[in-house]
């Protein structure tokens, strides 16, 4: 049993809160492996940086993305970056911390449609890319071409690697798959708990995945959806067994009228971190810990949708939306101009 | 005098079939001999004009369906995709209407007042007219009593929408309980619809004869309308009893079904085109479950094919059937959705600019009409109201508003807000 004291103790943020904000708004926010950058995509076809290494002043935007960037991932060799978006396109910058990186290699057309999620193997020779066209896609870093396709048939919305170079993938109907990069499916996982259909509207998935340090133990995280439309239902994680394939616990942490499980990260301590948000303006930090049924802590936010740790293990990097984000009517800016929201990038430090 | 509006206990004994809630409508009882010049009617029924009215409840936002504005800081993750009408775009969920956009009319800047639900759905429903004491008719009723039911003997207004059904004479307002809508539940037929086989002819017709007294009882305590609406809804009942064809999807061909969609809204509108053919006036579909505050982009990345597959598909068939040129289609909401993305990733209420698609019956083929601004936030060409669209939709019917008043015991009342007029652009 983790003694969750004891990790309190080391990983309860501090009052000290930096705070970096983007505007407009981002949903995805990731520390590189130097810990130097903070690098964030938004619904503006941008990437974002910050020098979190030095004064966290905001560097210039990487351009030649479009609409939403939903990938992000690191490669240590090179300070290769890789992003993509929802129009299917997968870039490679080398250098991200440089003033202008320069692009490695892109395809404009690696997946048809929205990239939802980017990660790079253990190894840091294969890129993967999960999409709405229902495909994993493997390339190769070094110079983008394509070295493995699995095919899901429904639409992958996150994925994670093992340490042994195998994978696992989470789509909108709330399963799970553990895959070779060969493309045999070794496992499933039944997270349809995460998944409804209301209506027409198929609601849900797996909206946040992560694997533990060993490879032992998948975290599948989203919502039990409630209902359509707005959607909404009770936050909730899901652990399993990777070797067996069965459930060994889940969180709810939320209410019937709060959200997704945005993002949610497996501690090399044991225990997971996650980010919620509902509506409006609900949200939280979370922390949980295998074995021990209820969070032992959690802070409300507004509508947090990822986290990041920094290397150093001491910071945690929170993106949230500003509060009163939400709203039928037409808010205005003092000069009259339609308002847009922004993205208080909340950065806790802990004792570590 | 006050009328009691409600079933005594003695009443309700005798009159237990008018849960049944259908519809046929008397032809005599209905249409537009009160409205119209004799010859101008006697035209309309000649045409016999009909309308579909897909109703999208809660609000489809306009920038994932019929403007999208790809790359911007509010144009959500999707793609926009080139329609067979050159320079025409629309958004990547909307694949197999961009096929038919030639056949289609699009109003881009459809501006109105209300973000509420609430008070929404019946403002843009009954044309949102001045006030003017009484309350205004739904689309749907409005048309049934103007045209009337036609010489199918089949209600004028049916309603296809999931949950439940019965008779919605509500919908009529101030111009009579009787043309109200005659609403299928899950698109299924009243219950008991079907007389039992151990009810042989002659009794069924001495039972239609006890049905007329106790509607005469019925009407005696109360007005003239709602006895005429209460006798209305047996007749209803009777019609559909001779047509239940319309509701067995067995019999449906199995390449419609798929074509259409296998879900609930497919499968509606596949009953619409049934009713359609067989010549019921107006035809309202519904579909709920639009309100996306939250997760508004896998909402509509789930909802839109469906929406698109079933609205294409009708479409296409009413125009290779030739009836597109009587049939009036349209598809709306009560608002669109904000540009602004909230922390929910969803949209909320958007009254300011948003879209309408139609089709056929006297619109132009292919036409965009407005222009919102690069961002969608606002209308950057003329406003249009949904008074301005009733305007319209009446002149697709051969109506001219202008011309023709409701009659309000004697006082005169202009179909639509008398302020605005025919958006000419999407008329062919």
């Amino acid at each position: 049993m983790i003694d969750t004291k004891e990790l309190l103790a080391k990983y309860e943020p501090g009052k000290n809160v930096q705070t970096i904000t983007a505007e407009p708004q981002v949903r995805l926010a990731r520390y590189s492996p130097c810990g130097k950058t903070l690098v964030a995509g938004g619904y503006t076809g941008q990437v974002r940086r910050w020098n979190v290494g030095g004064d966290s002043a905001e560097m210039p935007a990487l351009t030649g993305h479009h609409a939403w960037i939903d990938g992000i991932a690191f490669c240590g060799d090179g300070e290769l970056l890789f992003t993509a978006d929802s129009w299917g396109q997968l870039c490679c910058w080398r250098g991200y911390a440089a003033e202008q990186p320069e692009v490695a290699w892109k395809n404009e057309t690696a997946h048809d449609g929205w990239i939802r999620e980017l990660a790079v193997s253990p190894s840091g020779q294969i890129v993967a890319s999960c999409g709405s066209d229902g495909c994993v896609r493997l390339w190769n870093v070094a110079d983008g071409s394509s070295v493995g396709l699995l095919k899901n048939g429904r639409d992958v919305l996150r994925l994670a690697w093992l340490p042994d170079g195998t994978l696992v993938s989470g789509d909108d109907r709330g399963i799970a798959k553990h895959w070779k990069a060969d493309g045999t499916v070794l496992r499933q996982f039944d997270a349809s708990s995460l998944y409804t259909l209301s209506r027409l509207q198929d609601c849900g998935g797996v909206h946040a995945l992560a694997v533990d340090r060993e490879g032992k133990s998948l975290a599948a995280a989203g919502l039990i959806p409630k209902n359509g439309g707005t959607l909404t239902g009770p936050p909730t994680i899901i652990m399993f067994d990777i070797a067996t394939g069965e459930e060994k616990q889940r969180w709810k942490l939320g209410a019937d009228n709060d959200a997704f499980v945005g993002d949610v990260h497996f501690h090399d301590e044991g225990f997971l971190s996650a980010v919620c948000y509902g509506t409006p303006g609900a949200g939280k930090l979370v922390y949980v810990a295998p074995g021990v049924e209820a969070p032992f802590f959690e802070k409300k936010l507004s509508n947090a949708h990822s986290l990041s740790w920094h290397p150093d293990g001491k910071r945690v990097a929170v993106v949230t939306t500003g509060p009163g984000s939400n709203g039928n009517g037409r808010p205005l800016d003092k000069e009259g101009n339609y308002k847009g929201n922004k993205s208080p990038i909340q950065v806790f430090t802990v004792p570590g | 005098m006050n009328y009691s509006h409600l079933c005594t206990p003695h009443e309700h004994a005798l009159s237990r079939r008018q849960i049944l809630g259908a519809a046929a409508g008397a032809a005599g009882a209905l249409g537009l001999g009160s409205l119209l010049r004799p010859a101008i009617a006697e035209e309309l029924k000649k045409k016999h004009k009909q309308v579909l009215f897909i109703w999208i409840d809660g609000g489809m936002s306009q920038l994932e369906s019929w403007d999208p504005k790809p790359n911007t800081t509010f144009g959500g993750p999707f793609r926009a995709i080139q329609t067979s009408v050159t320079g025409v775009h629309v958004s990547e969920l909307l694949p197999r209407s961009a096929k038919i956009m030639d056949k289609l009319a699009i109003i881009r800047s459809v501006h109105t007042k209300d973000n509420s639900h609430s008070a929404g759905v019946a403002r843009i429903q009954r044309g949102d007219p001045k006030n003017r004491g009484v309350t205004y008719p739904f689309f749907g009723s409005a048309v049934a009593k103007l045209l009337g039911p036609g010489d199918s003997g089949l209600p004028p207004y049916v309603w296809i929408k999931p949950g439940s059904g019965g008779f919605i004479h509500g919908d009529a307002g101030f111009i009579g309980p009787k043309y109200g809508a005659v609403a299928f539940g899950d698109g299924k037929p009243p219950e008991n619809l079907v007389a039992p086989p151990e009810v042989p002819p002659h009794d069924a017709d001495e039972r239609a004869a006890l049905q007329a007294a106790a509607n005469a009882r019925y009407a005696k305590g109360r007005g003239k309308e709602m006895g005429e609406a209460n006798s209305y809804v047996y007749e209803v009942a009777r019609t559909l009893m001779r047509r239940q064809d319309l509701f067995d999807s067995t019999k449906f061909d199995p390449k419609d079904v798929e074509r259409y969609g296998t879900h609930e809204f497919g499968r509606h509108m596949l009953q619409a085109r049934k009713m359609l053919e067989a010549g019921v006036t107006f035809v309202k579909v519904n579909s709920y479950g639009w309100d996306t505050h939250g997760d508004n982009f896998n909402g509509h990345l789930s909802l839109m094919p469906k929406f698109d597959q079933a609205f294409a598909s009708i479409v296409s068939d009413l125009d290779d059937r030739g009836m597109l040129e009587n049939v009036l289609v349209i598809a709306m909401s009560e608002f669109g959705r904000t540009p602004r993305i909230n922390g929910h990733i969803g949209r909320d209420h958007w009254p300011e600019a948003w879209s309408v698609a139609m089709a056929g019956c006297g619109l132009a083929r292919g036409a965009v009409v407005g222009e919102t601004n690069e961002q969608g936030t606002y209308v950057k060409t003329d406003e249009y109201d949904i008074g301005a669209l009733f305007h319209t939709w009446f002149s697709c019917l051969g109506i001219d508003t202008k011309k023709v008043n409701y009659d309000n015991g004697g006082q005169p009342l202009p179909l639509a807000h008398e302020d605005m007029h025919v958006v000419k652009e999407l008329l062919a």
